[in-house]
């Protein structure tokens, strides 16, 4: 994971209205996540996007280039659009019982930072707390940074890459049935 | 509460089917099996693939030591406790990487990737010399082997050699993905935890009765995009829906696949200390959806796998953790406490595939098994919400129900395989939980195996 500084803007203005089009795209995207409006959530990315999780390991200072496993390796999340959808499918069936009862979400997409801008696409750097309960007393707390592309689309942005970082190495919950 | 010969096998009934409940939550039995079970058997630990050059290292579990296992400048490997022999601290803090030493961060004594003590800070000033560097080296484990790549420890110097101890059953569980030709570990171990015990998540992997009501969702049509169709054409003989009535009224709606739904043969392997495999044939339809099944074929891998071996297709348990699947991975349930268990998958690809070919096998594997995999994210809470009710004191007292064809499974002994041919069933699971309580008994080796011998039926 490399960390891009974001790059020097001569244009506040332009840049301010950049960055509400931006938080305003997350937030609304959070709220859907968090109201279980999962075919509403899928239809934002692009039909070649690419939603990567990858596995982090616990290396040392030397080793870490290391870190994060890359495309080609295995993950916890490496899913086109069709296996994005083929997952919306599965908890719209009534019977996907992991999340029936519905687990509770709340999502702060915060630090947002625009590190590239393409004029159509915009690289663009989150972070986010996701906190989930589930039936009577289940608690997970994940807390990460998303690396996304987003493509302009209209008056809207669509999302043509997410890859998602989390804070954690053994992964501290039971299953991942949410998405970031 | 303990178990030895006195009620070991009334804890678990084999007559009955029924095994008593506190085994998934009781201290003292979690104890007894860190002894007895994983102090003794033989335990999986990595791949050769994993650890190629000299100062390679992976830190597995065994019970509840950590081990590194390390690749020697002569191409052997070790494994050592990693555990400083001074203070006990861990003498490494990665999960795998490479290293030249192993440095002690607590007082700094450093240790060769053989484990020898090196460096000792202050030898002259402080130890005056006189410390004998040669008995304070990381322990290694008892014993170390591998089969096919495979490599097992075991904490017990007298457990028989690791061929013996897996014996048919156990070599073939490792030959039905390793007969599949060189293959080598992807890098990145899935790992996560699930708050349920250990025997939950092994008694499951046999189980080919909840895939159609846990995984309902998994099987549903068009959600496994890219995946060969596991619709049923023609009219198959669907199985009956048992007069069950949905919560909020309506029948039972069970969707109709391959592998749900219906019935399809099955075949159990069981062997001696437990081993066992249990699933589709592979000439059942619940195979023909396995992308792979095209492996089979090759004359090495009838070889390798024997006239019985190659009509076998379900899922592998090398007792007492370790889950051969279907999808190129292996699974280990690592046991933390009574009630709680680490999950680690390791996925395998062949040697020389396709880059395109390779990413279909990786991309299969994460999308069915792993804490997000379309199966394997409704597993857990079903694990988790019966551990929790093995605890209070009315509910533990219903026992664990293991019925389904017991007692009517008639063993067929060939070419050194004990099988039983039939459907759904609940053998598999039985016969692990027949050995966990043998194991538990704390009998020699020899009786061991002699109990865990299999029957005429089961």
């Amino acid at each position: 994971m490399t960390i891009d500084t974001e790059p020097h803007r001569t244009d506040p203005l332009a840049a301010m209205l950049r960055q509400y089009e931006v938080e305003r795209f997350y937030y609304d995207e959070a709220a859907l996540l968090d109201a279980h409006r999962y075919e509403e959530w899928v239809a934002l990315f692009t039909d070649d996007t690419h939603y990567f999780l990858p596995i982090r390991r616990t290396k040392s200072r030397r080793e870490l280039a290391d870190e994060f496993t890359k495309p080609g390796e295995m993950a916890f999340f490496d899913d086109t659009k069709i296996v994005l959808e083929g997952r919306v499918k599965k908890l719209m069936t009534g019977r996907s019982w992991s999340e029936d009862p519905p687990s509770r979400t709340r999502r702060l997409i915060t630090n947002v930072r625009v590190t590239g801008d393409e004029g159509n696409e915009l690289a663009v750097e989150s972070n986010f707390h996701l906190y989930r309960t589930r039936l009577k007393s289940e608690e997970d707390s994940w807390i990460g940074s998303r690396h996304d592309t987003l493509r302009r689309s209209g008056d809207n942005f669509q999302i043509a890459k997410r890859w998602v970082y989390l804070e954690q190495t053994v992964l501290l919950s039971r299953n991942l049935s949410n998405f970031f | 509460m303990r178990v030895d010969a006195t009620n070991a096998d009334d804890v678990v009934s084999v007559e009955r089917g029924e095994i008593d409940r506190r085994i998934y939550s009781d201290e003292e039995i979690f104890e007894q099996e860190m002894e007895l079970i994983f102090g003794r058997a033989w335990l999986f630990l990595c791949h050769e693939t994993q650890i190629r050059n000299p100062g390679d290292f992976f830190e597995a579990p065994m019970g509840r030591d950590n081990v590194l296992v390390v690749r020697q400048k002569d191409g052997s490997i070790k494994a050592l406790l990693n555990t400083c022999a001074h203070r006990g601290n861990a003498v490494c803090r990665a999960e795998e990487g490479n290293a030249k030493s192993f440095l002690c961060t607590y007082h700094g004594w450093s240790y060769g990737i053989d484990g020898r003590l090196k460096g000792v800070p202050g030898m002259k000033n402080f130890y005056n010399g006189d410390l004998d560097k040669a008995a304070h080296g990381l322990r290694e484990i008892a014993q170390l082997a591998s089969y096919r790549g495979f490599v097992f420890g075991t904490h017990d110097p007298t457990a028989p050699p690791l061929d013996d101890y897996l014996g048919a059953t156990g070599r073939l569980g490792i030959d039905l993905l390793a007969a599949k030709g060189a293959i080598e570990v992807v890098p990145g171990i899935q790992k996560f935890v699930i708050n349920c015990n250990w025997k939950f998540a092994v008694d499951n992997l046999f189980d080919w009765y909840h895939p159609q009501v846990t995984h309902a969702s998994a099987f549903t049509p068009g959600v496994f995009p890219g995946a060969p169709s596991v619709e049923v054409a023609g009219n198959p003989s669907v199985i009956d829906t048992g007069d069950v009535q949905m919560e909020g009224g309506g029948d039972l709606d069970i969707p109709v696949t391959t592998i749900t739904g219906t019935t399809f043969d099955q075949v159990v392997v069981i062997g001696e200390y437990g081993h066992g495999v249990g699933g589709p044939t592979a000439s059942s339809k619940a195979s023909s959806s396995n992308f792979d099944y095209e492996w089979r074929k090759t004359p090495e891998a009838r070889e390798a796998l024997g006239p019985v071996g190659v009509q076998v297709a379900g899922h592998p348990n090398i007792f007492p953790t370790l889950w051969v699947t279907t999808t190129n991975q292996v699974s280990l349930r690592i046991p933390r406490d009574p009630q709680h268990t680490e999950i680690w998958w390791f996925t395998f690809a062949p040697v020389d595939t396709p880059p395109e070919v390779r990413q279909l096998l990786i991309g299969f594997a994460n999308h069915v098994f792993g804490p997000a995999g379309l199966l394997e994210q409704d597993d857990g809470e079903n694990w988790a919400q019966a551990t929790m009710q093995t605890v209070g004191i009315a509910s533990r007292r219903v026992p664990h129900v293991l019925k389904m064809g017991a007692g009517r499974g008639k063993v067929i002994k060939e070419h050194g395989l004990a099988r039983i041919e039939t459907t759904t069933n609940e053998h598999g699971q039985l016969w692990t939980y027949h050995a966990w309580a043998q194991w538990m008994k704390g009998l020699d080796w020899h009786s061991l195996r002699t109990s865990t011998t299999p029957p005429d039926i089961l």
